[in-house]
């Protein structure tokens, strides 16, 4: 924790946050419920959280079958996250997406979507779409928003509002997993963006795996960063469980790319905890080497982290067990709130096919 | 007012793009070409020059991605029109036009949406071979959420165009190359179509022809023959696919009762058996006898024009169908004649000289 900052204290209890969100959505996971594919981020809280510490709500995050996190850390509703889940009208996409597609467009997360790469080039669209906006070359364009309801409404007006600065460039993150880096459209994607030096921040989470599939039977040995660097973009590597260091890379990259320096890449290692897909633990399918799991729990971000804000009185006992407190206390009530959610009416069901 | 211009297929295309990019400001045209010497046949011709580099650009070789790029712009204000000179390229950008912009809007609850047009080109002849002139438009209108349109004449070309670019879903539109040198009126101050329905192109009491894209032209020169022999044929363009206008087809039938499908597709790839599937449920008992269908044989067309010859079917087909359902079998060798061209089947007209 060598770079440690005044916003540790802050960055662990985001992290804390989703890690105590997601071992809730765990625990009744099994209760038959949330009846949808459900891929939790334990483990790699860090890298949403360094990154999305720099964003203003007008910058824009778009993200994968994983996204919990990133939804989270953007700001996204987590009471609309749960409902989602669980298929109500008030869930984030009225209960037509579950936990792969997310989006809150007030909070800049604009989707999640399970197709491996999906979203890559989408992230590179809508950066080109700020660049023309912010360059002139389409005066007088406003996102294309659709249609919404007075509970939508409300829940957008219970948001933090933030001034928008006009001369600000917005800047757009991408975030997908080592996977998605063998995607021709990872690739495609990263080539338009260095050249048209799009306000464009890929952020790669290496877990090493693909569903089950080790890196090493997918990709030659060599630095998955030094391919976007050999595509034009200002690409750095590092380790994705030390939230200080993710904020300081995140830090100079979304500082250059709103600075119009064109895309950035960082490629950050990291490590799944649960089963791919689902509430579970799957060491006992043996194809992590033995041991590796186990390394990385003692290498957990959140211990880290939790460990120096103890030895560096930046924070103490008590006030770590508020947080808790206090997370329990939002997750609870978040629970209750879209357990009373509204079953989306049969009808609905073939509504806004076509605008 | 009518403000009608004569003007080719091809240079409707460009006077409503032109128009689109001055309507709309953040309307964006891209594609492989749109900006080099041959502005894909002429069809994007000059509007570098006067909407500048940003606006209007080529792009990488890169279908799927910079479809999934058009996608984004769009989420992000832009209206991007992206133009793919063979619709056969097209195949690369499926998953981001089936799984992204057809389903955008209604995965995520209509908070979002996808202004996007995708201009694609199909065509026949002149040895564009098996993967350069295919006719897929029946597989992109079996996707939920995407619209698409095949206009046949420059006046529909030109507003459906325009309502393309205006509508607020992805819209994929489709050009028959053969029709880009045909010219016809266009009407600006004409109320647009509003990518809606099909169209009453010729009316007449004995057979119904339903025709896709180019083959309405084809059965337009098969009903201008039949009618010298006292044959009154009505012609629809079918320039919707979706939603597919079965009821001006059904109208039709209620007078003639007899109705032949026209397609420029194989046969196992047609709209027709969308098209009639549902006339059979709707109104079957309403025909005389059972429909027929015209569109080509269910394999690749080869790139020799010695065999591409006898692999299309046009005008002449139609006649001598409509002749045997309507039990008129001594007509054939005179229509036959009359339809006959030394034109070779694989050129649209004599001063083609390829390729497309």
């Amino acid at each position: 924790m060598a770079q440690a900052t005044a916003e540790l204290k802050q960055l662990y209890f985001q992290m804390l946050r989703i890690r105590r969100i997601e071992e809730a959505i765990a625990e009744r996971y099994q209760q038959q419920e949330m009846r949808c594919p459900t891929h939790l981020c334990i483990g790699e809280e860090a890298i949403a959280v360094g990154v999305s510490a720099h964003l203003t709500p007008q910058d824009k995050v778009f993200s994968n079958h994983r996204g919990h996190g990133h939804y989270l850390a953007k700001g996204g509703d987590l009471r609309r996250l749960l409902a989602e889940l669980y298929g109500f009208a008030e869930g984030c996409c009225g209960g037509r997406g579950g936990s792969m597609h997310l989006t809150d467009l007030a909070a800049g997360f604009i989707a999640s979507t399970p197709i491996v790469g999906g979203t890559v080039p989408l992230a590179g669209g809508y950066a080109w779409a700020e660049q023309m906006k912010k360059s002139g070359a389409a005066q007088g364009c406003a996102s294309v928003a659709g249609g919404t309801t007075p509970w939508m409404e409300e829940v957008e007006r219970s948001r933090r509002p933030e001034p928008r600065t006009p001369e600000a460039t917005n800047v757009v993150v991408v975030f997908f997993g080592d996977g998605c880096f063998e995607e021709g459209v990872m690739h495609e994607t990263m080539n338009f963006a260095a050249l048209k030096k799009l306000p464009l921040l890929f952020v790669c989470e290496n877990n090493q795996y693909s569903v089950m599939t080790p890196l090493t039977e997918r990709q030659p040995e060599r630095d998955i960063y030094k391919i976007a660097a050999a595509h034009g973009l200002q690409a750095v590597s590092g380790d994705g469980n030390q939230v200080d260091q993710v904020y300081a890379m995140a830090q100079t990259a979304v500082a250059n790319a709103r600075a119009g320096q064109g895309p950035q890449f960082l490629e950050l290692h990291t490590h799944r905890w649960p089963e791919h897909c689902g509430p579970n633990e799957d060491d006992e399918l043996g194809y992590r080497s033995p041991g590796e799991l186990n390394g990385w729990k003692q290498r957990c971000p959140l211990l880290q982290t939790r460990q120096f804000l103890l030895e560096s009185r930046l924070s103490n006992e008590s006030e770590l067990a508020e947080m808790e407190r206090v997370l329990a206390d939002e997750i609870e009530q978040a629970f209750q709130w879209s357990l009373r959610g509204n079953r989306p009416s049969i009808d609905s069901m073939r509504h806004h096919l076509y605008a | 007012m009518r403000n009608v211009t004569m003007m080719s297929y091809g240079e409707a295309i460009r006077e409503a793009l032109d128009d689109g990019l001055a309507t709309y400001p953040e309307m964006i045209l891209i594609g492989e070409g749109v900006s080099d010497p041959k502005t894909v046949f002429a069809t994007t011709q000059g509007l570098r020059e006067k909407y500048g580099a940003e606006r209007v650009l080529d792009m990488p070789l890169a279908e799927n991605g910079m479809t999934g790029i058009c996608i984004g712009a769009a989420l992000g204000g832009m209206r991007p029109v992206l133009v793919h000179q063979r619709i056969d390229f097209a195949l690369l950008s499926v998953d981001q036009l089936v799984n992204n912009a057809a389903k955008w809007r209604y995965m995520f609850d209509g908070q979002q949406q996808v202004p996007l047009v995708i201009r694609v080109i199909i065509g026949r002849g002149w040895g564009q071979g098996p993967q350069h002139s295919q006719s897929l438009q029946a597989m992109f209108a079996q996707v939920p959420g995407l619209k698409v349109v095949m206009p046949t004449t420059a006046g529909d070309a030109y507003h459906s165009m325009l309502d393309a670019i205006a509508d607020n879903n992805p819209v994929l539109f489709i050009e028959h190359r053969w029709l880009h040198h045909i010219k016809g009126e266009v009407d600006k101050n004409r109320s647009p179509s509003a990518l809606n329905g099909a169209a009453l192109l010729r009316q007449g009491g004995d057979i119904t022809l339903a025709a896709f894209s180019h083959m309405t032209i084809e059965a337009l020169k098969a009903a201008a023959v039949l009618a010298k022999h006292g044959i009154d044929a009505e012609v629809l363009d079918m320039r919707c696919l979706t939603p597919l206008d079965v009821d001006s087809v059904a109208r039709s039938i209620d007078k003639t009762g007899l109705l032949l499908v026209a397609d420029c597709a194989p046969e196992i790839a047609s709209m027709a058996h969308n098209l009639l599937s549902k006339l059979f449920q709707s109104h079957g008992q309403r025909l005389k006898q059972p429909p027929r269908l015209i569109a080509y044989p269910n394999h690749p067309v080869p790139t020799s024009h010695f065999m591409a010859n006898h692999y299309y079917p046009g005008a002449e087909e139609i006649a001598v169908t409509v002749l045997e359902m309507l039990n008129k079998q001594p007509l054939k060798q005179t229509v036959k004649m009359e339809l006959q061209s030394d034109l070779a089947r694989d050129l649209p007209d004599r001063s083609f000289t390829g390729p497309f």
